[in-house]
C-alpha cells in the first residue's frame, strides 16, 4: 500500500456517502451529518496521516494529530467557506497542527517507524540505489529507513514540509504554496535548499551524479 | 531548474522509500469511527455544561472571554476600565441630579426671566410679571394642591410652568 497522492476513487451509487461529491459531503456534514464527514474521513486518512508521519517520524505521534486534525476540522467546518477545496483546507489544518507540535517538540523525539511494505523490494528505483554499483550496497533498507528520518528530522519543520510534500506526497508547487500560505517562489527556494541540506547528511548513501 | 532536478535525482529516488513506509495492516479499518466517536463524545459534553452551550449559541462571547485567558494584565485592565466607568456613571448621575438645584440658584437671582423660570404652581400665571416667557419644568415630583389648597397626598405630579411676562 503506497501513500501517494491520488485522487480518491468515487463510487457510482450517489444515493449513499460513499458516491457522494466532495462538496455535497461538506454540506451535509455542516449540518451534523456525521456520516458524510465519515466518508470525507475516510477519503483523506491516509494522505493525512502520512504527511504527518512523514514530519514527525513517529507513528503514535502521527496518529494523535490526525486525528486531532479531523475533529477540529470537523468543529471549524462552519467556517469554511469554499474558498478552496475541502482537501486543501483540511491539509492546511494538519499541517499547522503538525508545525505546531513539532515546535513544542523541539528537538526531543523518539523514532517509532512503520514497517516498510513488500513492494519496496520490487521498487526499481530503490533496487537501483541497493545495487552493488552504489555505496549503499552493503546497507539494509531499514537502516537506510531509519538514516533517512534522522536526516529529515534535521531539517526546519517548513524545508521539511516542502519536501515531504513535494518529493514524498508527489505534490505540486501549487498546491504546496495554497497548503503553506506562501508563494510558489518560496516553495521553490526551501526545496531547493532544503535537497542541498539532505544531499549533504545522506551523502555517504548517495552516489555522485 | 531541470539541471537542480538532476542533481538531486538520487536523493529523490531514495526518498521514494517514505513512500513504502506503512502503518500496521488494519490501521485504517477503525480510524474514522475512532474520530466520530471521539466527535460525538464531545458533542454530548459540549450539551451537557454551560461551556459547551456558550459555544454553540454563543460563540463571540465565548472568544471574547478566551482574550482573558491567563493574560493578568488584561484582565486587570478590563476590570480598572469597568470601575472607571462605574465612576464616571456616578458623578454624572449626580452632577444631573444638581443641575436643576442650580438653575433654581440662578433664577432667584436673575431678573426678569429667571423669576419666571422657577413658577411651579398655579400663581406663576398671575398677571404683571415682567418681561418674557419662560417655561420650566420642576424635576422633582410635587403633591398635587386641591383647589381649597389642601393637599392631595394621593398623587405627584410633576408641575410644569409657562410664563408671559412683560408687554
Amino acid at each position: 500500500m503506497t501513500m501517494t497522492m491520488s485522487e480518491p476513487a468515487t463510487a457510482p451509487d450517489a444515493s449513499t456517502p460513499a458516491g457522494m461529491l466532495e462538496g455535497d459531503l461538506v454540506r451535509r456534514a455542516r449540518h451534523g451529518d456525521l456520516k458524510a464527514y465519515d466518508e470525507l474521513v475516510k477519503r483523506y486518512q491516509q494522505r493525512i496521516y502520512a504527511t504527518i508521519y512523514h514530519m514527525t517520524s513517529n507513528h503514535e505521534d502521527a496518529n494523535d494529530l490526525a486525528q486531532e486534525s479531523f475533529i477540529k476540522a470537523y468543529s471549524a467546518l462552519k467556517s469554511f467557506k469554499g474558498g478552496s477545496t475541502f482537501y486543501t483546507w483540511l491539509y492546511r489544518i494538519a499541517v499547522n497542527k503538525t508545525i505546531n507540535f513539532l515546535k513544542q517538540r523541539k528537538n526531543k523525539y523518539h523514532l517509532s517507524l512503520n514497517d516498510i511494505d513488500f513492494n519496496a523490494e520490487h521498487d526499481p528505483d530503490l533496487m537501483a540505489l541497493i545495487s552493488d554499483k552504489t555505496p549503499l550496497r552493503d546497507v539494509g533498507l531499514s537502516e537506510l529507513q531509519k538514516k533517512l528520518n534522522e536526516a529529515l528530522l534535521k531539517l526546519s519543520e517548513p524545508h521539511r514540509m516542502v519536501v515531504v510534500l513535494h518529493d514524498v506526497q508527489g505534490q505540486s508547487h501549487d498546491e504546496i504554496a495554497e497548503v503553506m500560505g506562501c508563494n510558489i517562489g518560496t516553495v521553490r527556494s526551501r526545496l531547493f535548499y532544503a535537497r542541498q541540506q539532505l544531499q549533504g547528511h545522506l551523502a555517504e548513501y548517495i552516489k555522485p551524479t | 531548474m531541470n539541471e537542480s532536478e538532476n542533481n538531486f535525482s538520487e536523493l529523490k529516488r531514495l526518498l521514494r522509500l517514505k513512500r513504502h513506509e506503512v502503518p500496521p495492516p488494519g490501521y485504517f479499518n477503525d480510524f474514522s469511527a475512532e474520530i466520530i466517536a471521539r466527535i460525538r463524545a464531545g458533542q454530548s459534553a459540549a450539551g451537557g455544561n454551560l461551556a459547551g452551550r456558550l459555544q454553540d449559541q454563543a460563540p463571540w462571547l465565548v472568544s471574547f472571554l478566551r482574550i482573558f485567558e491567563a493574560r493578568p494584565g488584561v484582565i486587570g485592565a478590563f476590570a480598572t476600565s469597568l470601575c472607571l466607568l462605574l465612576l464616571f456613571g456616578v458623578v454624572v448621575a449626580e452632577y444631573s441630579d444638581s443641575a436643576p438645584q442650580t438653575i433654581l440658584t440662578t433664577a432667584s437671582s436673575s431678573q426678569p426671566l429667571a423669576s419666571s423660570a422657577v413658577v411651579a404652581d398655579a400663581s406663576a400665571f398671575a398677571p404683571g410679571s415682567e418681561g418674557g416667557i419662560a417655561i420650566s419644568t420642576n424635576a422633582s415630583l410635587q403633591p398635587v394642591v386641591t383647589l381649597f389648597g389642601q393637599p392631595n397626598a394621593a398623587s405627584l405630579f410633576q408641575t410644569a410652568g409657562f410664563t408671559t411676562s412683560g408687554n
